[in-house]
């Protein structure tokens, strides 16, 4: 890795990728309460975007399993809370039962998956067999016989009626909707992204690509393959099951549906077009696309699912990498960026990352 | 970027609100949401349903509106997707706010919306068939349930063919409870089960359930299959020559299936509807010659539709009563047990307790060349199951659905 | 003779599931197996056969014509989109998703509105046989025939033919077909209308058998996918022996314990054959020759 020396950067471009988020935080000053609940649930999806970017991009796990995990982490909330109460202690236990399931699930798919020497396209055969049997089996779950204490699974009408996430707040417990909702998932947004830039521009990113590259000259050098595989499955998943208990805490409402063949492909769309290698591509496209595919559907009318479909096709084929590295790429070089001696050697990495 | 509205902003401001509320008192519209699924797996039977409500709203419009106020129409397409359906309804509630809302098809996608509505105390009407068992105070259904189809369909066939029945049902809450339903009916009428089975709703081929169902030897077939893929039964068990009578709900009235399968694989298939376009009244055949001149191309006029259309003018006779489109007025008007409408599937009542409506059951019997004829008709079957077991609310505030296994706590 | 019948219904069970997979299958067997592309628009070609076949058996095309021009329509349509959209992410497979994913939505939507939600199907021709207190349908009796004949068809293709040589060749080793002189662009053309074709024939023998809407090719996917995955790379020494395996599985077990143990049981089948051969069944065939 040589080190360059760096020519003084202007403080603009120290800046610049904190003025996105700067940005979402002043939002819900400027839009109201709707707009900026709305917000918050296209922003919600984005976890399970990024688990997958990590799991993809930077393991090379294509993994359709993001929503068995959505599905499984929203259940387990509706269960907690649905038997447990709903003040403010115990919706956010909720929260955290549904992440606690999540890893545990992961960790034993995950384990028979790395552990059984499983590789390439059939850990997605996999993944996708798991998420459909899941499907099938809850789609079933009608009867009063399938209720795990106070709450019915309710099957294909899915489960509803579960509390929303509270906190204690002066004058009485407030629930987390609209802005304060927002400010929730954005929080988490921020923590995660920080965590996973950490985690994947550090060692661990960097064995995952050694792996991904050549797994069997990371063996050499003495990496365990299945160990850091288990690990970003593990991470990956349990963000697909945030994704999950938030949806569900948006809407006090999770389905079978959920865990369907479209729905397993769409985080696999979003992070395909967004540029897998890209964590905040994947947070930024994700994002994107389901209010595209929102307002598509008020102003689209029937045309609505084929003007998608266009758009994703259009970005697939002229944006090879991705749209945000795509769209980055053409600023940088319209703000006159060429000069190719002011990289750090952690950015020159990154860079050629994009491009492979 | 603080936005801070200056004094004399919101001076402006003020003016224009005031300006405006002047001039707006006479033609203020009336906003009716609908939600329905113009794409998708579930437009077959959800078109004729948005035809439906905008024929019924250009007519109420001609006619001089609701109350002298216009009807204006916020649809929007949910694409036969549960998630559209509650960010399409929330943002109907939130930033559209209209006086009341209809939609939904499936109970999935019911159940996902209400939610919403009821803490918007927002008023929903839903206006498909389904399992039963909704008690909202918010909500009000025009589609018919259980005890008004199976109650006259299963006895009439098995007074006909025999007490012997096998019932195949869609393995999810609509087709559990419809035949559990069915099980009940069979056996206070003294016939015997001789076979149940549930087909998860992806399943499209039937062989082994065809052969079951030989095995066990019935009098006839209740059918309760849902969707697309279970539709292709029909045609299999007709190429194996299954040859038995077949009783349904939810077929020909819904997604016609007479009209686009080729005979006989609807032989002998009964069906109990509220509507299906083929009823034979001066009433029926004026809606069937308005519908066709704004929509000639509409395949066909399915029950769903007729009860949309029903729904628009119950709402309209409701907001006539109660002198103002504000819901809570609305909701009592409709809680009086005298909003009725007399139209294409005869007459149409709410039923107080319930909220849900009580219907002129058509028995249609689809014969081999699948020209249908109707061989009985149950007028003014009311909703009952709802109110004997206990849900009553303009007394009793409530929120849930309820199941035969599932039923309101005794208070 | 009851027993005589009850086992013939058992194999008569068990070639339905057979060629259904097999079928399903056998398209994206060659697109996926072979070229790699990862076709989630596999059950457009389908649609695309099926209603082609029964636009042109209702206009009075006698049904074995109207199947086969399904299959060429599909074929075409496979032509235009590898040379419009697949040509150009060879280099990126996993892109593919993307692209066959939006091809299939744009596709579906615009079936809708043309087409209308659903299109009046065709009688399954034949009629049906009986045995015992069964009876069965004649055609659903002759499909496994009909795969297996596809199969050989098929064998007889990629072994005895010069474009087999070719496509087998190319998909081998690109660089070194190129440079041996083959039109490496013109045979990956070809093999994707192939697999097109393929599915296209499927949806074609399946038509007058189900009800014709949009959507049909959904039906297919998750089979297709399985199918081609647990059989692994070889497409007739792997799909075959993978879909013989799933249908006996999903036979047995919705025999015995109705539709919902025999979707389940057809999942957790490929989880435990994924598990226990990694690299799919062909390639067991494979070590074993």
């Amino acid at each position: 890795m040589k080190q360059t020396n760096l020519p003084a950067t202007s403080v603009t471009t120290r800046a610049l990728p904190y003025v996105p988020w700067i940005l979402a935080l002043c939002l819900p000053l400027v839009v109201d309460a709707n707009t900026s609940g709305n917000l918050a649930y296209c922003l919600l999806w984005a976890f399970s975007a990024v688990g997958l970017a990590a799991m993809w991009g930077y393991g090379g796990i294509l993994s359709f399993g993001q929503t068995a995990f959505f599905g499984l982490s929203g259940y387990s909330y509706g269960i907690f809370t649905l038997n447990y109460g709903d003040t403010w202690f115990e919706s956010w236990l909720g929260l955290g039962a549904g992440l606690v399931v999540s890893v545990v699930v992961a960790a034993l798919i995950g384990y028979m998956i790395f552990y059984g020497r499983i590789k390439g396209v059939f850990i997605g055969i996999v993944t996708l067999s798991v998420t459909l049997v899941l499907e099938t089996f809850m789609s079933q779950t009608a009867g009063p016989q399938w209720a795990i204490g106070e709450a019915r699974l309710n099957g294909y009408n899915g489960m509803g009626g579960m509390p929303q996430l509270t906190i204690p707040w002066p004058g009485g417990p407030l629930t987390l909707e609209n802005a304060s909702f927002y400010y929730l998932v954005l929080i988490l947004l921020i923590v995660v992204y920080a965590v996973m830039r950490k985690l994947l521009d550090g060692t661990f990113g960097l064995t995952l690509i050694a792996i991904r590259e050549n797994p069997q000259r990371a063996e050499m050098l003495g990496v365990d393959i299945r160990r850091h595989q288990w690990l970003v499955f593990v991470l990956g998943c349990t963000l697909g099951g945030l994704s999950g208990a938030l949806y569900t805490i948006w809407g006090s409402y999770i389905t079978p549906s959920t865990m369907g063949l479209t729905a397993a492909a769409m985080p696999v769309i979003w992070v395909a077009t967004s540029g897998r290698k890209s964590i905040g591509g994947a947070i930024l496209g994700t994002a994107l696309l389901v209010w595209l595919s929102q307002n598509l559907a008020v102003y689209g009318s029937q045309y609505a699912l084929i003007l998608l479909g266009a758009i994703l096709l259009i970005v697939v084929l002229g944006a090879p990498e991705g749209l945000l590295p795509f769209v980055t790429r053409h600023l940088r070089r319209v703000s006159g960026r060429s000069r190719d001696g002011a990289r750090h050697g952690r950015a020159r990495i990154r860079q050629e990352e994009g491009k492979s | 970027m603080l936005l801070k509205p200056s004094g004399w902003m919101l001076l402006a401001l003020t003016a224009g609100l005031a300006l405006t509320s002047l001039a707006s008192s006479a033609a203020d519209p009336v906003k009716i949401g609908l939600l329905e699924d113009a794409s998708g797996n579930f437009a077959l039977a959800t078109i004729p349903k948005i035809h439906a409500t905008q024929l019924a709203v250009e007519e109420i419009n001609a006619k001089g509106g609701i109350l002298g106020r216009p009807v204006q129409l916020i649809a929007y397409d949910t694409q036969s997707d549960n998630t559209k359906f509650q960010e399409l309804a929330r943002r109907l509630v939130q930033t559209d706010k209209p006086d009341v809302i209809f939609g939904a098809f499936s109970s999935a996608s019911r159940e996902a919306i209400r939610p919403i509505m009821d803490r918007a105390h927002q008023l929903y009407w839903y206006d498909n068939q389904y399992e039963g068992g909704v008690c909202d105070t918010n909500t009000f259904v025009t589609g018919a349930v259980p005890e008004q189809q199976f109650s006259t369909l299963i006895p009439w066939m098995m007074q006909k063919y025999g007490k012997k029945v096998y019932t195949i049902a869609a393995d999810y809450n609509f087709g559990q409870i419809s035949a559990e339903w069915v099980r009940n009916i069979v056996k206070e009428n003294g016939g015997t089960m001789v076979g149940e089975e549930f087909i998860p709703l992806s399943v499209s081929q039937f062989g082994q359930t065809i052969q079951n169902i030989q095995k066990a030897k019935p009098d006839f077939v209740v059918t309760l299959l849902v969707g697309a893929n279970q539709s292709s039964y029909y045609e299999q068990q007709a190429s194996a020559h299954l040859n038995l009578p077949m009783a349904s709900s939810v077929n020909v009235g819904q997604a016609y299936e007479h009209k686009r399968f080729k005979p006989p694989a609807l032989k002998d298939m009964y069906v109990t509807a509220n509507y299906v376009e083929e009823v034979d009244t001066p009433a029926s055949n004026d809606f069937k010659k308005r519908f066709h001149a704004k929509f000639p191309n509409e395949p066909y006029i399915n029950q769903e539709a007729a009860n949309a259309y029903d729904a628009i003018y119950l709402y309209k006779a409701a907001v006539e009563k109660a002198g103002s489109t504000n819901q809570d007025a609305v909701r009592k008007a409709l809680e009086t047990g005298s909003i009725c409408v007399e139209g294409e599937q005869g007459k149409v009542c709410i039923d107080p307790k319930s909220h849900h409506a009580s219907h002129t059951i058509f028995l249609v019997h689809v014969k081999e060349d699948h020209s249908v004829e109707i061989p009985k008709v149950w007028a003014d079957v009311q909703p009952y199951w709802l109110g004997k077991v206990g849900c009553d609310l303009p007394n009793k505030p409530d929120h849930r659905q309820y199941t035969p296994s599932n039923l309101p706590k005794k208070s | 003779m009851a027993t005589l019948s009850v086992l013939y219904s058992l194999i008569y069970q068990f070639g339905d599931s057979f060629a259904y997979l097999v079928l399903a299958a056998l398209g994206l067997a060659v697109i996926f197996g072979m070229m790699g592309v990862i076709n989630l628009a596999h059950g457009e070609f389908i649609m695309c056969g099926a209603y082609v076949t029964i636009i042109a058996a209702k206009r009075g095309v006698p049904l074995p014509l109207a199947m086969l021009l399904g299959a060429i329509a599909a074929a075409l349509a496979g032509v235009v989109i590898e040379r419009l959209v697949i040509r150009h992410l060879y280099d990126r497979l996993f892109d593919s998703v993307v692209a066959t994913w939006a091809i299939s939505l744009i596709v579906q939507q615009t079936m809708l509105l043309v087409a209308g939600p659903s299109l009046e199907g065709i009688r399954t021709p034949f009629g049906a046989f009986s045995l015992g207190e069964y009876s069965f349908s004649t055609y659903r009796a002759v499909l496994p025939g009909i795969a297996l004949a596809i199969l050989f068809a098929l064998y007889l293709l990629f072994f005895k033919t010069n474009y087999g040589v070719c496509a087998r060749a190319t998909i081998l080793n690109a660089r070194m077909a190129q440079c041996l002189g083959l039109r490496t662009d013109r045979l990956y053309t070809l093999t994707f209308a192939l697999g097109a074709g393929l599915a296209g024939l499927t949806g074609a023998l399946y038509a007058p058998t189900m009800t014709a809407v949009p959507t049909m090719g959904s039906n297919f996917i998750v089979q297709a996918f399985v199918s081609v995955v647990v059989g692994g790379a070889n497409v007739i020494a792997g799909t075959t022996p993978a879909a013989a395996v799933l249908a006996i599985i999903q036979t047995a077990l919705t025999a015995s314990y109705g539709q919902l143990f025999g979707q389940i049981g057809l999942l957790v089948t490929v989880i435990v054959v994924i598990r226990l051969m990694p690299q799919g069944l062909g390639n067991l065939f494979a070590r074993l020759r």
